[in-house]
């Protein structure tokens, strides 16, 4: 790793500052590595195949169909509740969405986690589907205490209760809100993946909490009627079915915005390589026109740094400024003897000034 | 509108604006990607 591509020197122990990825050089990891054939960007994802495509297309008319199919068996055709009267008719709905936000989203995001973790398995595949389990879990999480909170106004009289279950699973929200506001804070791609890893594990581990929240605890939310301690469902007939197939419905939902989400991510991370691989030769171009012509021994990058010092005095930035948004980070580059030279970056240009 | 409808609508309503979002968001990366390519010799 290192804070100047080209340049041989490591980067300041314990700064985050960012890694610019060499122009040339695939993506150091992650399955989407650029091929020949592929677009020319550096770091480009492969274009969904054939198959993914039709995959994931299916998907989504799938889901479509069957949450057609679950509205209207829901709304028409099931016969009203003997207590809870129309009201039933949400559960079609909350369950399955609170299926999804709970255990589909937070299983993914939690195992993806561990596999960036894990260094034998480490990519950044990992990293974004637990970004993009995350993200879609967090929408269906706000969704889970949405319609609930609509469910539970007319039977229990309170739009909202510090009931057990209901808190915990606000503190999932939360935590997934952090989680996202995490992933925005810039940084080496390494050091965001590591954090935003233990924060989706840190998440993960409220899941239990939430799922044994009315076991644990006297709660105002019923027990859990399709996966409790017997896993024999106490609701039967057409209601059984309408709810599974409302469970399929949301299972589907999930599926195609995770492979989507996914897709925008990798999309995203080849953008942001492909302006630093612009910024990165449109600086090297200017250091081997501002040097005296020659390239140094050493090769383009350090007669950009050549360049860049020749130029001090002036009120104009080095490369490295230029492609470091975090302006202020030490980053060590190597001077011409060899040895290291602290250059603070953003400060640089005032320093120059004095 | 019962409580019936509001949650549907909310409900529904809200997935399939996120995946209206999701889907353009995806389109316009693609196009930009492709184009980037596009102009690479």
């Amino acid at each position: 790793m290192t804070g100047v591509p080209g340049v041989d020197a490591p980067v300041v122990p314990g700064v985050d500052a960012p890694v610019v990825h060499d122009v040339d050089a695939p993506m150091a990891r992650g399955v989407d590595a650029p091929v020949a054939h592929d677009v020319a960007m550096p770091g480009a994802p492969r274009p969904w195949g054939p198959v993914a495509t039709w995959t994931v297309r299916a998907m989504g008319v799938a889901a479509v169909v069957c949450t057609a199919l679950t509205v209207w068996l829901g709304l028409w055709v099931t016969p009203p509740d003997a207590v809870q009267h129309d009201l039933v008719r949400l559960v079609y709905l909350h369950p399955p969405i609170a299926w999804v936000a709970l255990y589909l989203a937070f299983g993914t995001a939690g195992l993806a986690s561990v596999l960036w973790l894990w260094p034998r398995t480490r990519s950044a595949l990992w990293d974004r589907l637990a970004a993009a389990a995350v993200e879609v879990g967090t929408v269906f999480t706000a969704l889970t205490l949405v319609t609930g909170s609509i469910w539970g106004r007319p039977t229990w009289g309170v739009w909202w209760a510090w009931d057990a279950r209901l808190t915990s699973t606000a503190l999932l929200l939360v935590l997934q809100l952090g989680y996202l506001a995490l992933r925005r804070v810039p940084g080496d791609p390494d050091t965001r993946a590591r954090r935003c890893a233990v924060a989706a594990l840190v998440t993960a581990a409220d899941v239990p909490i939430v799922h044994f929240s009315v076991v644990w605890w006297r709660t105002l939310h019923q027990q859990a009627t399709v996966l409790n301690a017997n896993l024999s469902p106490t609701i039967h007939g057409s209601m059984a079915w309408t709810l599974l197939l409302g469970f399929v419905a949301v299972t589907l939902a999930f599926g195609w915005m995770l492979a989507v989400r996914y897709r925008i991510e990798a999309l995203s991370a080849a953008a942001e390589e492909a302006e630093l691989g612009a910024a990165l030769a449109e600086r090297r171009a200017e250091g081997l026109a501002v040097g005296s012509g020659a390239a140094p021994a050493g090769g383009p990058d350090t007669a950009l740094l050549h360049g860049a010092l020749a130029t001090a005095g002036q009120p104009q930035a080095t490369d490295a400024e230029a492609l470091c948004p975090d302006a202020g980070h030490p980053v060590a580059v190597e001077s011409d003897a060899g040895q290291p030279a602290a250059v603070r970056l953003g400060s640089a240009a005032a320093e120059r000034a004095q | 509108m019962s409580y019936i409808d509001a949650g549907y609508a909310i409900g529904l309503g809200t997935l399939a604006a996120y995946g209206a979002l999701l889907w353009v968001r995806r389109r316009r990366l693609e196009r930009a990607v492709a184009r980037s390519a596009g102009q690479e010799p």
